[in-house]
This record gives C-alpha cells, sequence and structure tokens, in this order.
C-alpha cells in the first residue's frame, strides 16, 4: 500500500515536474514572442520616424515657410536690366490702440502732453486736433506712414498706446521717374493706371508673384529722358512735355516720359491732372513732323520718280477757299530733299496732292493712325481721323501734319517704320527676347526707307534740326512745330506743340527719340523762339549722347549714312552749313 | 537567486532592448534638436532677407535717378562724354602703343621730383665750421676725448668739440 502509494507520490511529482517544465517553457516561448515583438514594434516606429524626419517632414515644412515669408504681397516691377521701379515694402504705420494698457486711462501722461511730445517729432501735426483724437479713446491711424527713426522716438515716449504696426505698403524708390509707366497701386489694393493695371492680376496671383514682371523700360534712359525733357521744358516755360525712346526693330518702349509728372508714392489730389499721360493718351495735331511720312508715301508709290523734280514755293495754295502757304518765303522753286530741309508746307501738298487721298490715307491706316496706340497701357488716346473719301483739301493738310491727331506713340512707331526698312510693328512695355521681336506688316519698301534714312539725316545736317546733331551720333529726325487749334475754330498762332521726331544712328538706325513741348514759349534760353528747331530739337541733341552708349550706339565722327547722291540737290547748303562732310 | 541561462538571456534582451530604447529616444532629441536649430537659422535667414531688401530698398530710394541728377548738378557737374573720347577700334587702340616715329613732335613730359644720382635719401648735415660731415666729426672728437682728455686741444678740432658740446647742451634741454 504504502509502495504504491509511494509509487504514486513519486509518478505525480514527476509528472508535475514535466507539466512545470513545460510551463515555464511556454512561458519563456511567450515572453521571447512577446520581446521580438516588441523589438519588431520599436523598430518599426524607429524606422517610420527616422523615414518621416528624413524624408517628408523638413524638406516640405523649410521650402515652404521661407517661401511663404518671403513672398511679397504683390509682385516687383522691375526694368530690363532688373532694377526695381515698384516694390512691396513693410512700412511703419503710427496706429493709436487705446486698449493696450488693458482698461483705465490708454495714455500714461495726459493726451495733451502726448499730443505735445508727437507734435515735437512731427511738426507737421495738429497738436489740437491730435489731443482731441487721443483723449476720444478710439482706435485710429495717427499717421499713415513714419520713418524708423520716427518710430524709435516714438518707442522712447514710452506710451504703450502708440503702436507702429508694419504694414504691407507699394514703394516706388524710383519716386516719380517712369510714374506713367508704373502707375500706382489705391487704397483698396487694385493697380491704376499704368502697368501696375495691366500686371494687376499676375503681381497679386500667390503662384507668380514671387517672380517680379519685367517691363521694357531702361531706368537710365528714362532718367535721362526725363531729366532732359524736363530741362527743355522749364528753359521753353512749355505747359507740358512727352518724351519717348523706342526700339525701331522690335518695338519695345525703352522710355516714355510725359511731364509734369506725379510722385506714385505720395498723390496728392493736385496730381490728378498730371496722371494723363501726354504720349499715349492725348492726341496733337504733329505739324511737319508728318512731312517724311507723306514724301515716304509719294516715293513708295513711285509718284516723286525724281529726287531733283523741282515744285513751286513762292505762291500760296488756295484751295476750297483755304490758303497754304509757308511760314517765310523760301524760295521760287524746291526740290524734295530742300522741302523737307526747309519744311514747307506749299510743296508738300502739291507732293500729297499728287500722290492722292487715298494712297496717302491707305498709307496712314497702316501706320496706325486710324486706331488707338498699339501698348499695353490701359489709357489710349483715339486719334481724330478722317473717315471716307479724303477730299483734296484733306489730303493736302494732313500731307503736313494738320487735320487728323494722333499721339506721340503713333508718330513714335511710324518713324520707326520710316527708317527700320519699312516694317510697322506695334510698341510694347514688355521685353521682347533677342529674335522674338513681332513679325509686323510691311508699310514702305526697303529702298524708300534707305532713302528716308539719308533724307531725315540731311535735315539735321544741314536744315531746321542742326541743334539736335551731336556730334557722332548721326542723328536724322524732323522738327515739326504745328499751331493749336482754338476753342472757337481755326488756329492759334502764338500756340504751339513743338516736336522733334528723330532716330539715331542713320548709318544702321537703332532707336527712335520723340521730344514734344506742349505750349513753349519764346525765352532767352530759347533764343526768343518758340519753334522745335529752337526747344524741341536742342532735347534730342543732349539726349542722345547720353543714352547712345548705354545702349550700345558709340559715337563715331568717321561713320555716316551716305548722303553724297543727294548732295547736288542742295547746293547752296552743302557749301555753306555743311561742315565735316 | 541562481541565474539560469534563460534568466540571464532575457536579462539581457532586455537590457539591449533598454540600451535601444533610451538610443532611439536620444536620437529622437537630438534631431528635434538639430531640428529647432535649423528652424531657428530659417527664421534668422529669412529676417536677414527682409532686412537686406529694406535695406536695398532705402539705398535705391536715397540714390534713385533724380537724387543723383541733382547731386551731379551741384557737386560733381559731370557730362556725357563727347565723340572724341571713345577710341572706337581695335586699330585705334593700337595706334596708342605704337613707338614713337623720328619726326613725331616730343610727347608732353610731366614735372617730376625724383631722386638725383649722387644724392642720397637724405641731405645729411654739415658742420658750419669744418664744411665735413657732422656725425664724423663728433665720432672723431669722441676719441680724442677719450685718449687724450682735452690735455692738449688740437685747434682744428676744437670746432668739432664745440659742436659736441652744443649738441649735448641742446640735447639736455
Amino acid at each position: 500500500m504504502t509502495a504504491i502509494s509511494v509509487s504514486t507520490t513519486i509518478t505525480s511529482g514527476r509528472r508535475q515536474l514535466v507539466n512545470a517544465r513545460q510551463r515555464s517553457l511556454l512561458i519563456a516561448k511567450r515572453r521571447v514572442l512577446l520581446l521580438l515583438l516588441l523589438f519588431a514594434l520599436i523598430a518599426l516606429c524607429a524606422l517610420m520616424r527616422i523615414a518621416l524626419l528624413g524624408f517628408l517632414e523638413p524638406a516640405a515644412a523649410q521650402a515652404r515657410s521661407a517661401a511663404e515669408a518671403l513672398l511679397p504681397e504683390r509682385g516687383d516691377i522691375v526694368d530690363r536690366n532688373g532694377v526695381p521701379l515698384a516694390r512691396a515694402f513693410n512700412a511703419y504705420a503710427l496706429w493709436y490702440n487705446p486698449d493696450a494698457l488693458g482698461g483705465g486711462s490708454p495714455l500714461v501722461n495726459t493726451p495733451e502732453q502726448v499730443a505735445a511730445a508727437l507734435v515735437r517729432i512731427f511738426p507737421d501735426m495738429d497738436k489740437k486736433d491730435l489731443t482731441e483724437r487721443l483723449a476720444a479713446g478710439k482706435p485710429t491711424y495717427l499717421r499713415r506712414r513714419i520713418l524708423p527713426e520716427d518710430a524709435n522716438r516714438i518707442h522712447a515716449l514710452g506710451e504703450p498706446a502708440l503702436e507702429f504696426p508694419r504694414e504691407n505698403e507699394r514703394f516706388y524708390p524710383q519716386g516719380s521717374m517712369a510714374a506713367h509707366v508704373l502707375g500706382f497701386v489705391s487704397a483698396d489694393g487694385k493697380g491704376r493706371v499704368g502697368m501696375e493695371e495691366v500686371f494687376d492680376k499676375q503681381l497679386t496671383d500667390p503662384l507668380t508673384r514671387g517672380k517680379p514682371a519685367v517691363i521694357s523700360i531702361d531706368s537710365r534712359v528714362q532718367g535721362a529722358l526725363e531729366d532732359e525733357l524736363g530741362r527743355g521744358m522749364y528753359e521753353s516755360q512749355a505747359k507740358g512735355a512727352a518724351g519717348i525712346v523706342l526700339d525701331v526693330d522690335t518695338g519695345e518702349v525703352l522710355a516714355l516720359a510725359s511731364l509734369p509728372a506725379f510722385n506714385p508714392n505720395r498723390l496728392e489730389k493736385s496730381d490728378a491732372r498730371n496722371i494723363f499721360n501726354r504720349v499715349t493718351n492725348q492726341v496733337y495735331e504733329l505739324g511737319s513732323t508728318f512731312k517724311p511720312i507723306t514724301v515716304a508715301a509719294a516715293l513708295d508709290a513711285g509718284t516723286v520718280k525724281d529726287l531733283g523734280h523741282r515744285y513751286q514755293a513762292s505762291r500760296p495754295l488756295a484751295i476750297g477757299g483755304f490758303l497754304i502757304r509757308d511760314s517765310h518765303a523760301l524760295g521760287a522753286t524746291l526740290n524734295v530733299p530742300e522741302t523737307l530741309i526747309h519744311s514747307s508746307n506749299i510743296v508738300t501738298a502739291q507732293i500729297a496732292d499728287e500722290l492722292g487721298g487715298e494712297k496717302l490715307k491707305a498709307t496712314m491706316q497702316s501706320l496706325g493712325f486710324n486706331e488707338r496706340p498699339y501698348i499695353e497701357l490701359p489709357a489710349r488716346g483715339f486719334p481724330i481721323w478722317r473717315k471716307g473719301k479724303w477730299a483734296r483739301i484733306t489730303t493736302m493738310t494732313v500731307s503736313y501734319g494738320h487735320g487728323i491727331a494722333v499721339t506721340p506713340l503713333h508718330l513714335a512707331t511710324a518713324y520707326a517704320t520710316l527708317v527700320n526698312g519699312g516694317v510697322w510693328r506695334p510698341a510694347t512695355l514688355m521685353k521682347v527676347e533677342p529674335g522674338h521681336a513681332p513679325a509686323g506688316r510691311r508699310v514702305f519698301k526697303a529702298a524708300t526707307s534707305a532713302r528716308m534714312r539719308q533724307l531725315l539725316r540731311m535735315i539735321v545736317v544741314h536744315g531746321t534740326g542742326r541743334k539736335a546733331d551731336a556730334p557722332g551720333f548721326r542723328i536724322g529726325g524732323k522738327t515739326g512745330s504745328a499751331e493749336k487749334p482754338g476753342e472757337g475754330g481755326g488756329y492759334r498762332q502764338s500756340v504751339l506743340v513743338s516736336t522733334f521726331a528723330a532716330a539715331f544712328p542713320m548709318d544702321r538706325p537703332r532707336y527712335v527719340v520723340i521730344a514734344m513741348l506742349d505750349e513753349p514759349k519764346g525765352t532767352a534760353a530759347t533764343s526768343y523762339q518758340r519753334t522745335a528747331a529752337w526747344n524741341a530739337a536742342p532735347v534730342v541733341g543732349r539726349v542722345v549722347p547720353r543714352i547712345g552708349p548705354l545702349l550700345g550706339v558709340m559715337p563715331d565722327e568717321t561713320r555716316d549714312v551716305d548722303i553724297t547722291d543727294l548732295k547736288p540737290l542742295i547746293p547752296g547748303e552743302a557749301s555753306g552749313g555743311g561742315g565735316g562732310e | 537567486m541562481n541565474l539560469t541561462r534563460d534568466r540571464l538571456q532575457s536579462i539581457g534582451w532586455a537590457f539591449i532592448l533598454t540600451v535601444c530604447f533610451g538610443l532611439t529616444v536620444a536620437l529622437t532629441f537630438r534631431v528635434n534638436a538639430v531640428k529647432s536649430e535649423v528652424q531657428l537659422a530659417e527664421r534668422q535667414v529669412i529676417a536677414l532677407k527682409k532686412e537686406k531688401l529694406f535695406l536695398e530698398t532705402e539705398f535705391e530710394a536715397r540714390a534713385n535717378q533724380q537724387q543723383l541728377t541733382a547731386l551731379n548738378d551741384v557737386e560733381f557737374g559731370y557730362e556725357a562724354p563727347t565723340a572724341e573720347q571713345y577710341i572706337e577700334g581695335e586699330r585705334q587702340l593700337a595706334l596708342l602703343g605704337k613707338p614713337r616715329a623720328p619726326d613725331a613732335p616730343a610727347p608732353i613730359r610731366v614735372a617730376n621730383a625724383g631722386p638725383g644720382a649722387g644724392q642720397g635719401s637724405f641731405p645729411v648735415m654739415v658742420s658750419p665750421l669744418t664744411g665735413k660731415s657732422l656725425a664724423k666729426e663728433v665720432e672723431s672728437a669722441q676719441a680724442t676725448a677719450k685718449g687724450e682728455k682735452l690735455a692738449a686741444v688740437n685747434p682744428d678740432e676744437l670746432g668739432a668739440l664745440l659742436a659736441h658740446i652744443e649738441r649735448g647742451e641742446v640735447g639736455h634741454e
């Protein structure tokens, strides 16, 4: 019994041992499994974290934050060389926040004391008004724009209620330069007048505003043109002035100035009149500057076959009760080069009469004189254009620049067509990449254009444009002094629009320069003359030497367009005033 | 406590696990630290870029075309160069470097006061009595003083001695 019981205890004990071993093995296995799972989990976590850190987060976060932080509220506008002309800029404003101290009196000192301290910093502010506004305790702007040093001085006053938040502002570093091209941004954040309006969508779109908008203006050329036009305007006491520099091969506008200008940084009520753009919006009867166009049309049509043909110039032409006359007697007869050199209305009218109204009208139309000028600016004036069949008198008056009125920009594109080989291209304020100039349309034959270069150069060497002849720059051009129409019909003899339309260098024209003065007066500086030869031509003569070398046209007195074949046609001039030829 | 092999193994695993976990935590901390450093640096970069833009704009506004023209009109009066001031090609430039032809006019010479042939760098001070260099005389006077102690004064050397004494007095003053 005991043996059996012993044996059973032994067997049961063994079984228990086996069971315990199995159990502990199982536990151990489970633990290992758990451990492995834990390891795997941690490894997975670590891997995922590393992957997250390494690949996704930093690059995305950094790129986004940096790009966002530096993205301007409104994109910049730069000139063709990358000089910023309009820029988003964080300026300080002076804001009165009465709740800054959290209840009680908003100011540490009395409103009178604070107002007095502010007037010391800004002497133009009104102390009484300021005291009232501070005492009223309403949040308001005390001043929209303050300088950083003024912000520091206000900070030194120790008034927490005077805050100077940095606000986004449109800033034009060049001040009033190219104001009509750029325009301004109104209080509602919309671009107005110039390229600010044209580029409005591009400049405000978050996708595109990071990249500055490039325009074709060259700020150096623009500066020189405005400077010299301003001088010309001042010297002749003119009411206004307009100027343009245009690339003859691409139609790019390198400078466009309308004076008096305005400062887009600081618009005032009195600027409203000056915002009007004289170059693209105002139409003028541009007078004698049309004569080369008439002559070119006649050469092109073949009605003038011989430049030496002489037309009568002594008697005024009486057409339909209207008398076409010259400003002074120019001799009994004149040939074509002499007509342009002396600017004879009588002979130009005869040339146009031979050509016929239809052909002259067709030429003017293909030069775009019957539609608004081609340019991106929103302000484009519609020419005063004669529709239908032109009467004989219309043809004759249009031939010397009266009867139709166009903008100076129309004239610039027409002159570019005259000298560039005869191809009309629209003017543009967008930078044209080399080789991407528009094809344009042919208006004159290349031979006509070559002849016109000679004739325009002769006007400057021997004729009315002598004061524009900057040595070495081979300028060619035509003066125009048109009488302005009076209020009650007819023309006012003493009120002129003086224009000089030029191109340079004439042996291979690159740029057209137009200078126009509105209502110049005879002053000592202009030898008491009002005509373009005395005020507009010298402006071009001073502008070209300043801009030529910047634009890659070096002065060279050993080169010029060859005018020897036309020299015998102007015997008196060639021997008298043609020095150096 | 008996450390079986299994138990040791599991302790080992636990240890490794702890170490790995610790390393992971440390790495994460480090990564976060670097990340915030990068962010800080980035914020500084942005602030500096904005500052640069601000200064650049200020500079451009102060040095705009109209300001420069006004400054030039008042201060300098520079004008655009004229046609004669340009060299139109390599040929004309090369002409400037050609040796002078025999019949060519003499080139304009600019006055120059360079050191002459026999001159030293600095004129030597001469005794007004002997007409000799002062430094040499002083040397010889010192040699004399050492040897004879003014026993016999050579009249020839008196001048030198006087000069020496005078010089000493001046020095004391």
